[in-house]
């Protein structure tokens, strides 16, 4: 398995360089954003502010290496490297198997970036912004969305996979848009800080419940998609190119 | 003692020497900075600084492990890195089902033993949907702890440990580990971490029980370390422990009249509970060691024979 890990790190140096550029890159803007505020603490608006305009960074961060996905599985697709693949005493499954931890390792590096970054904003702002919980599910929303186009990516090839994580994220932004049009939202329209009404509504009832599963069902998810996979990959593996 | 004794103690010398200077270095700077034992104040600020130095103070060991690796020329092998889970999951079930198991009885005991006749109900809120998910979303948290986590494991364990037991026996070694181990949190102990600086006998009796307290919590996490050759179960084990610890549990699921009333106890006498259970798995941890060693030594000699 090592031998097959250090093969993925190789292959996708460039991807992985990547990733951690953007990373480091949305880091440093927080960091920098923190540090001319002169290492005083935010007051409660601005605190709400810097909470979303994180956010986004982080998500910006973690988001955009997500799309090099395909990139670590277009250079195995071929029938010579899958044929070489499965002559491997590791096989086909120790072949799989290797993705998904490379892929698990590159989200644990960008997570540990993220959660070094906000440590460090936490001192900064006085223990006015920590971003930790918010990390996660980022971390965790990555491990869902690789569950679900991993198996697409190795049953069908790496073009169709990435065309069906699109269609998967567009159904949740639909179905979000689709709350905001219907849903019952008034108390973050009608609020005056709708971004502290937003969080408040996070942290409520019994919402905190479902969310808490979340990161649970992601880490299930991530683990059954593996063994899908696996079972794919012969399948997926005849209808490759040359 | 051989060469390659010699080599291994100077290595360990080496580790012990940069895990330990920096804590014991930056807790005083603090304290004269600051002008009060930093983990007992009530000062915003210096709590921040500590939550701050606590964070990156857990990857010192790992720091260490990597510096001595590097000055020593020793390589990466035998480094504890590889997940080995192939028949193994029930030590990494373990490793989060162990520590949460703990915390859970010892808040138990805590209230059986404090609560001085207050019912259940009255000490603890109901555990509804609301806080199941407070509950889960804590031990989901676990992933993000699990980098300072990793950064003492992978110092103690994945290489103070084998070290100290290729120069001594296994029991012995897991005593002297937890020793040092509750040595190099002295520091932390006496600006008031874990205990506070108000119980009898500040400092020494909560550096002692700090040096209990690693000494059996050593013997479950070099159990599980050894057995499965990762130092990944020490560090889950590690993050459930800081994270869910039953300090966190009773805050988290105490009532406000039962927290006033804790309040009210020094520190030692509310973590002694804790103390007695955690000595309970870490004696059952220390025998399967030590049985381990009787095994392998009788297949030896079955196999000489």
């Amino acid at each position: 398995m090592s031998g097959l890990l250090y093969k993925n790190f190789r292959i996708n140096r460039s991807s992985l360089i990547f990733a951690l550029i953007i990373q480091v890159l949305c880091c440093a803007v927080i960091l920098l954003v923190c540090f001319f505020q002169g290492g005083k603490p935010f007051e409660e608006e601005g605190a709400n502010t810097a909470v979303f305009i994180f956010s986004l960074l982080y998500f910006l961060g973690s988001w955009l290496p997500a799309m090099a996905t395909s990139e670590i599985f277009r250079t195995d697709e071929g029938k010579t490297a899958c044929s070489f693949a499965m002559s491997l005493p590791a096989g086909a499954k120790g072949h799989v198997e290797s993705k998904y931890y490379f892929i698990l390792i590159e989200n644990i590096i960008i997570l540990f970036i993220g959660f070094i970054t906000d440590t460090l904003t936490f001192a900064m702002t006085g223990g006015t912004v920590s971003m930790t919980i918010f990390i996660m599910f980022v971390f965790c929303w990555r491990m869902m969305i690789s569950s679900v186009e991993i198996p697409f990516m190795i049953r069908f090839g790496s073009q169709r996979g990435m065309s069906i994580k699109g269609a998967v994220v567009g159904i949740i932004l639909m179905l979000g848009w689709l709350w905001f049009l219907f849903g019952d939202i008034w108390f973050i329209l009608d609020s005056e800080d709708p971004i502290a009404a937003f969080m408040e509504f996070m942290q409520s009832g019994d919402i905190a419940f479902w969310l808490s599963l979340f990161p649970y069902v992601s880490i299930i998810m991530y683990y059954l998609s593996c063994r899908i996979s696996v079972k794919l990959y012969r399948k997926g593996a005849e209808t490759y190119e040359q | 003692m051989n060469s390659d004794k010699k080599l291994t103690a100077r290595r360990l010398l080496i580790f012990l020497a940069v895990a330990f200077v920096p804590f014991y270095i930056i807790i005083p700077v603090m304290w004269a900075y600051f002008g009060e034992p930093i983990f007992a104040s009530e000062n915003e600020t210096v709590m921040i600084a500590t939550s701050v130095v606590g964070v990156f103070g857990m990857m010192i060991p790992s720091f260490a492990n990597l510096i001595t690796r590097l000055v020593t020329k020793e390589g990466f092998g035998s480094s504890y890195l590889g997940l080995n889970c192939k028949g193994k999951m029930g030590y990494y079930i373990a490793s989060v089902l162990v520590p949460l198991g703990y915390s859970v009885l010892s808040v138990l005991v805590m209230w059986a033993l404090y609560m001085g006749g207050m019912s259940f109900s009255d000490a603890f809120e109901p555990l509804g949907m609301q806080n199941t998910g407070l509950f889960l979303m804590q031990l989901a948290f676990s992933v993000i702890v699990f980098f300072p986590a990793f950064g003492e494991e992978w110092g103690w364990r994945g290489y103070m440990m084998p070290k100290l037991m290729e120069l001594m026996p296994k029991p012995a070694a897991v005593i002297a580990g937890g020793v040092i181990w509750g040595l190099w949190h002295a520091p932390l102990t006496v600006a008031g971490h874990n205990f506070g600086v108000d119980y009898p006998g500040y400092p020494f009796v909560g550096i002692g029980l700090m040096c209990v307290m690693c000494t059996v919590l050593n013997a479950f996490l070099t159990l599980i370390t050894e057995k499965t050759k990762s130092v990944y179960p020490a560090a889950f084990c590690h993050a459930v422990n800081n994270n869910l610890g039953f300090g966190v549990l009773f805050s988290g699921l105490g009532t406000e009249k039962a927290q006033e009333k804790m309040t009210e106890m020094s520190g030692v006498s509310t973590i002694l509970p804790y103390i007695a259970i955690l000595g309970a798995v870490g004696i059952a941890s220390f025998v399967l060691l030590v049985r381990d060693k009787d095994k392998k030594e009788a297949a030896r000699q079955k196999e000489a024979a």
